[in-house]
């Protein structure tokens, strides 16, 4: 072959693709017509073609009203505390039940509550909101619809489990960002400091979530999933302090170290355990005690309950879709000594328990499928529920969305990714 | 096209999964067919197969000292540079798409004081990087700059002011490339939920304080505090989560595509 050859010339298949695109790209551009104000008046106003949310109340966590035989359940699905007679049943045929008392409304503060303590004293509700308005909201037992909290005190982010010693009038919230336990006063308001807390590596704490307090053996119990970072008192300096956002209340006594204290690189995954300390722990205190290990059967061990007089701790076991019984004494890699599990029994998702020491039963929220259930105290296997509670029809789904942040659509599949 | 009180078709959940509960960042990689979470207690991004279900593990987890992952929220891919991107208040970390373990980004915009960078997406056919985030006193805002921008740079041009609209960009945005667009949804300042959040649109190429082109919802118009959204552009449209209403909603919006 004779005269003069192109020089190959080496192109990425990237940058031809990126070339193309920016030429198509230019001639959308220019066909593109500026909308009429009727267009942007039309747009403006379209409905969605599809909404996915539950419309049905999901139970999140739950407590028995011991004196007035009333069970309050949180619902993190719409959003209301809901009280229901404690007998009440559920026909199988029915589509739901009814509450005798709902809260709920912008005025209430009520949102994503995910852990219930009932004053027994008064019937009082103290309600835990996880990650949204830093608010713990008490109400008292003749409150209802959209009414404003007879307390609120403000909390650290991401708060999650709640318990009241109260032979001391303590109260106790786990909180996720922290990886810590804050204790306040029982009767705090508003803008009131903890009284202590407890954080830091040695306390083994990784985003927990449910807490018991067992006062007649000066027990703290913690339910922890296990994701964790080292936290340390962020030194501030000039232009620092945007890297994880706010300080989110940190100049209180005894506020826990949150997002900003977190120590890059620190970041680690821990079993999921049950984490057991002195009732008055504070600092960074070691667990007397640490339940994990495959012998457990914990998978995201949620809500917490114990049975005093029996000496049992009941955990719920949220993806494990069981309830667990330990002793509280276990220790190490232990089996539970019994078991709440299988279709009868109807356990599914998990995320609320309460040990009701005047009837001897135990309650179960399940998130998972709109329904509370109660069994014997004693109940162990695959067993039918004593009663149902059940706020949606039997055949209705449970999308399970909860704050969802960040959507993703998979295009291969033609699906939705929805992280909670 | 799921719709209504649907239980999904599939969940990753549980302790092999590594997942925190509170998971705020996700996005899909239809090239590789694989799908990322933040995980922000575990100062980490985790990498699972397209398809998983059930209590599955990772096929790849960024984390350790070198990554300078502190609290990782949000989380993209850049399918077309195979690059992950993490907004992370004076930065943005960007690390090889193939990449895991303890690796250190390839580059960091930023530390840039005031940066704020709460959400990023990039424009692969324009080679821009758009980097959402702000609100009180330095107003919500997004900075523009070259998708390899590296180190303490200025924005090639910033949209905010009054006319945008914006107030709070809190989850994460969408860019729709071939038409130079910006998606996002606007929150305004209530703590719990307002009549006038929105997902408005604005055009890419234009810095000031420019009005929105498109605005979806806002004033009394069902949005009550938008997260974020993404694009299906197949069928064109916006996807939008909105935290008060707890849903996942879809929009039929042929104008942007």
């Amino acid at each position: 072959m004779e005269g003069e050859m192109c020089e190959l010339e080496p192109a990425s298949a990237a940058s031809s693709f990126i070339e193309m695109l920016q030429q198509q790209q230019a001639e959308a551009r220019s066909l593109a017509p500026t909308p009429t104000a009727g267009e942007k008046a039309a747009v403006n106003a379209r409905k969605p073609v599809r909404v996915i949310k539950d419309s049905f109340a999901a139970y999140s966590s739950i407590a028995v009203d011991v004196a007035n035989d009333e069970v309050v359940m949180t619902d993190e699905a719409t959003f209301q505390i809901l009280a229901y007679n404690r007998t009440e049943n559920t026909p199988p045929t029915a589509t739901m039940s009814e509450p005798k008392r709902m809260i709920g409304g912008l005025n209430t503060w009520v949102e994503f509550q995910c852990a219930l303590y009932i004053d027994q004293a008064n019937g009082d509700i103290y309600a835990v909101n996880n990650d949204t308005v830093d608010r713990l909201v008490v109400f008292s037992r003749e409150q209802r619809g959209n009414v404003p909290p007879k307390r609120i005190i403000r909390t650290p982010h991401t708060t999650y489990g709640i318990a009241v010693d109260e032979p001391h009038q303590e109260l106790f919230l786990t909180t996720q960002e922290g990886a810590a336990i804050v204790v306040f006063h029982k009767l705090a308001a508003e803008q009131d400091a903890p009284i202590r807390t407890l954080q830091g590596d040695k306390t083994l704490i990784a985003d927990p979530h449910g807490l018991a307090v067992d006062s007649t053996r000066d027990l703290m119990f913690v339910s922890n999933f296990g994701s964790v970072a080292t936290h340390v008192k962020p030194q501030r300096t000039a232009g620092a302090g945007d890297d994880g956002g706010g300080g989110f209340g940190s100049d209180k006594a005894n506020w826990p170290l949150l997002r900003e204290g977190s120590v890059p690189g620190t970041g680690r995954y821990l079993e999921a355990s049950i984490t057991v300390y002195p009732r008055d722990a504070s600092g960074d205190t070691a667990p007397l005690r640490v339940i994990r290990g495959s012998k457990t059967q914990l998978n995201w061990p949620t809500a917490l309950s114990v049975d005093t007089k029996r000496g049992e701790l009941y955990v719920a076991n949220d993806t494990g879709n069981s309830v667990l019984v330990f002793n509280v004494d276990d220790n190490g890699n232990v089996a539970p000594k019994r078991v709440i599990k299988g279709p009868k029994s109807m356990v599914k998702s998990p995320t609320g328990v309460f040990y009701d020491w005047k009837n001897d039963e135990v309650w179960v929220s399940n998130f998972g499928n709109h329904t509370a259930t109660v069994y014997s105290a004693t109940a162990d296997g695959d067993v039918a529920p004593k009663r149902v509670i059940r706020s949606a029809p039997l055949d209705s789904g449970t999308p399970n969305i909860g704050n969802a942040f960040a959507p993703s659509y998979d295009s291969k599949r033609d699906e939705l990714i929805v992280p909670n | 096209m799921a719709d209504g009180n649907v239980s999904p078709l599939r969940a990753v959940a549980g302790q092999k999964a590594l997942l925190a509960r509170t998971a705020h960042g996700s996005d899909y990689d239809p090239v590789r067919d694989e799908f990322m979470i933040t995980n922000f207690y575990a100062q980490s991004v985790q990498i699972y197969r397209g398809d998983s279900n059930g209590e599955v593990a990772p096929v790849r987890i960024i984390q350790g000292p070198k990554t300078q992952l502190v609290n990782p929220d949000k989380v993209m891919i850049d399918s077309v540079n195979r690059e992950i991107y993490v907004p992370q208040g004076s930065k943005v970390l960007v690390f090889d798409g193939d990449g895991k373990g303890d690796i250190a980004p390839k580059r960091i915009l930023g530390p840039i004081p005031g940066l704020g960078a709460s959400n990023v997406d990039v424009d692969a056919v324009h080679n821009l990087m758009v980097v959402g985030g702000g609100a009180g006193r330095a107003g919500a805002r997004f900075q523009v700059f070259d998708r390899t921008a590296s180190g303490n740079v200025k924005p090639k041009w910033v949209i905010q002011g009054p006319k945008t609209e914006l107030q709070r960009l809190q989850g994460p945005h969408a860019i729709q490339p071939t038409r130079g667009l910006i998606i996002a949804g606007v929150r305004t300042l209530e703590e719990l939920g307002g009549p006038d959040n929105f997902v408005g649109v604005w055009d890419e190429m234009k810095g000031g304080d420019v009005p929105p082109i498109f605005r979806i919802g806002g004033p009394n118009v069902l949005l009550q505090q938008v997260r974020g959204v993404t694009l299906n552009f197949k069928h064109k449209e916006v996807i939008v989560s909105d935290k008060r209403i707890n849903g996942v909603l879809t929009y039929y919006f042929p104008e942007i595509f």
